[in-house]
């Protein structure tokens, strides 16, 4: 007979949302798990990495037709599950049921949208306004962000993190020293992980926006030798391609939203990395247009001023 | 019950990827593509010098050509990018910092932070917010002239717009879209509607940096189909206003949903004293606030000869 659990999985891959009750229950339970895990994940291969979902619950399923089911194949997601597509709730809380249900094969690091912040401007925090009639699932959802690991470690030598390096850190222990049960702060180096971005230059960059970092190729290399690493894998940018290579294939950002926003007409891709850790980029397209709520191409006439 | 209207002859035709209206003496043509791919990002940043906006719709265009005269006026999306400020801001630019951009400094410079700055190699200056006061171009130079304050003709007549006359044709054109490393949204997007009567474009920039500023860079395009002497007026305002100022006109304080809706912003800038959001703005100096309003005139002699034609 299946559990509670498998029936709200079931429920869930239908893109249904469980009750406010079983949210509350399956957070709990989640922050259970979560806390056992580090800053830093360990995890075995073979794993298929993924990048940013927002909220788009039928491109995650096409994910899956690509990647194969949960729990035949093990899932690394690098956050960014929330905000910005129109099912920010339903992809979330499948990705956690599974987390529940099947904790040694999917992982889940965190993203800079999950964050109470981010997701009160970008969609997740209004969504779960709309679909429960409160603030509350959006609140039990926020705490177990704080319990979501920083990183991840594939056999050692695959780091994956979902945005970048900070100055502040350069070995992955400083990372495992970090206090990370906290909203994701405004500086630091948490915030670094989450937040900055390989760029075309030497050592390290100060964003033209006034905060934040950018990082080189040398420094990228020297993170990824002294560190004994093959490779870093990223999330948090578009890439066009589903992917893009950088540095002398010393990092990789891995993308995983198709048709980004439902406008932007790009592919997505996951990362399989085997039991040699050989990588393979399989890029997927967004779900077909017929699928439910997803709004029509063109946008009805308006009378603008 | 509204009269009815007469529908002037017109032309539609559709491709995957633009969509064409040829009505009167004009050929209007929008098309959409999707975001451009990598080979494409890494031509145009190097022709442009700065980073790309994260959804550069790099192909999209609108193209309105006036066939007897020759005369055209283009949306292009590098031609938006280009009045992107490349190299260091001065005054007029209106450049910005996001919110906590002095609070991060602090704690990387403080002499006692445990965090301290490395050394860092000093990053492309551009406007990270991409603000552009690109009003669309014409093939033609000076081919707009201020418009005459006693000329009842040169005004967008709201009376006429607001009229739910059948819509011909309608388009979005998104030229560029970035939401600024989660720090706001800065927004391009043009807008089209022919009517029996008429042909309007409404183009926007619009940049919200969360808890600094909001602004927004209006062109709108008006031309009579039935009046001639054939015009085309043109009007470009540009607005700004300090963060929590737009905040306050939020219908419910808790729900912060309307600021990240261009139409939210762009209401309720016009709703502030001019004497704020069209001057002092958010105090940052930026020339393109204030509204012009300017008149192009068509080719009259091949005008004729167009409606002769028409005649045919």
């Amino acid at each position: 007979m299946p559990s509670d659990l498998d029936l709200q999985i079931e429920q869930l891959i239908r893109c249904e949302p469980i009750s406010e009750e079983q949210v509350k229950r399956l957070c709990l339970k989640a922050r259970e798990i979560l806390i056992e895990e580090g800053n830093v994940q360990v995890v075995d291969s073979p794993v298929t990495i993924c990048g940013d979902i927002h909220g788009q619950f039928w491109d995650l399923m096409e994910l899956f037709k690509v990647g194969g089911p949960c729990p035949s194949t093990s899932y690394l997601f690098m956050g960014d599950f929330v905000d910005r597509g129109f099912y920010s709730v339903e992809t979330f809380l499948l990705l956690l049921a599974y987390k529940v249900r099947y904790p040694e094969r999917i992982t889940l690091i965190r993203g800079n949208h999950e964050s109470r912040q981010i997701t009160q401007v970008y969609g997740f925090y209004d969504e779960c306004q709309r679909k429960y009639g409160s603030a509350n699932v959006w609140r039990y959802c926020c705490e177990v962000f704080d319990y979501l690991a920083l990183g991840a470690i594939v056999d050692g030598t695959v780091f994956c993190v979902h945005g970048g390096l900070s100055p502040n850190l350069t070995g992955i222990d400083q990372i495992r020293a970090i206090d990370r049960k906290q909203e994701v702060p405004h500086d630091g180096p948490m915030c670094d992980l989450l937040w900055s971005d390989p760029d075309d230059i030497q050592g390290w960059g100060l964003s033209p926006r006034g905060a934040g970092f950018l990082f080189g190729g040398d420094i990228t290399k020297a993170f990824v030798h002294n560190n004994a690493l093959s490779l870093i894998a990223r999330a948090h940018q578009l890439a066009m391609e589903g992917y893009k290579l950088m540095f002398e294939r010393t990092i990789v950002t891995v993308w995983s939203a198709p048709n980004y926003c439902y406008r932007c007409g790009n592919v997505a891709s996951i990362l399989e990395l085997d039991e040699n850790l050989a990588q393979e980029y399989k890029v997927f397209q967004h779900a077909p247009a017929d699928v439910r709520s997803i709004p029509a191409k063109r946008p009805p006439a308006e009378y603008f001023l | 019950m509204a009269e009815a209207t007469f529908i002037p002859q017109h032309k539609l035709s559709d491709s995957r990827y633009s969509r064409t209206i040829e009505i009167a003496d004009w050929i209007i043509t929008a098309t959409n593509r999707p975001i451009i791919n990598a080979a494409e990002t890494d031509t145009l940043q190097s022709n442009l010098g700065f980073p790309l906006p994260e959804m550069t719709f790099g192909n999209n265009s609108l193209c309105l050509k006036h066939k007897p005269s020759n005369w055209e006026y283009t949306f292009k999306t590098l031609e938006a990018l280009r009045a992107v400020k490349n190299g260091e801001l001065v005054d007029g630019d209106g450049g910005v910092k996001v919110g906590y951009a002095d609070a991060w400094l602090k704690s990387r410079t403080d002499p006692d932070s445990v965090l301290p700055l490395p050394e860092t190699t000093p990053t492309k200056h551009y406007d990270w917010t991409y603000t552009s006061a690109y009003p669309g171009h014409c093939n033609i130079q000076d081919a707009f002239l201020p418009a005459e304050s006693s000329n009842a003709n040169h005004t967008i007549p709201l009376s006429e717009l607001t009229r739910q006359d059948p819509i011909l044709f309608y388009a979005e054109i998104p030229l560029y879209e970035d939401e600024l490393h989660d720090n706001g949204s800065s927004h391009f997007l043009i807008r089209i509607r022919v009517m029996p009567g008429c042909i309007f474009i409404l183009s926007r920039f619009t940049l919200r940096v969360d808890n600094v500023l909001f602004r927004a860079f209006d062109t709108r395009i008006y031309h009579s189909l039935t009046n001639s002497p054939g015009i085309v007026v043109r009007e470009r305002s540009g607005w700004e206003a300090p963060y929590e100022q737009i905040k306050r006109l939020l219908p419910k304080k808790d729900d912060l949903n309307p600021l990240t809706d261009h139409n939210f912003i762009a209401k309720s800038l016009s709703l502030l004293p001019s004497e704020l959001s069209q001057k002092s703005g958010a105090g940052t100096n930026w020339r393109s606030l204030g509204t012009r309003l300017d008149v192009a005139h068509l080719d009259t002699n091949s005008l004729q000869s167009g409606i002769e034609n028409l005649k045919l």
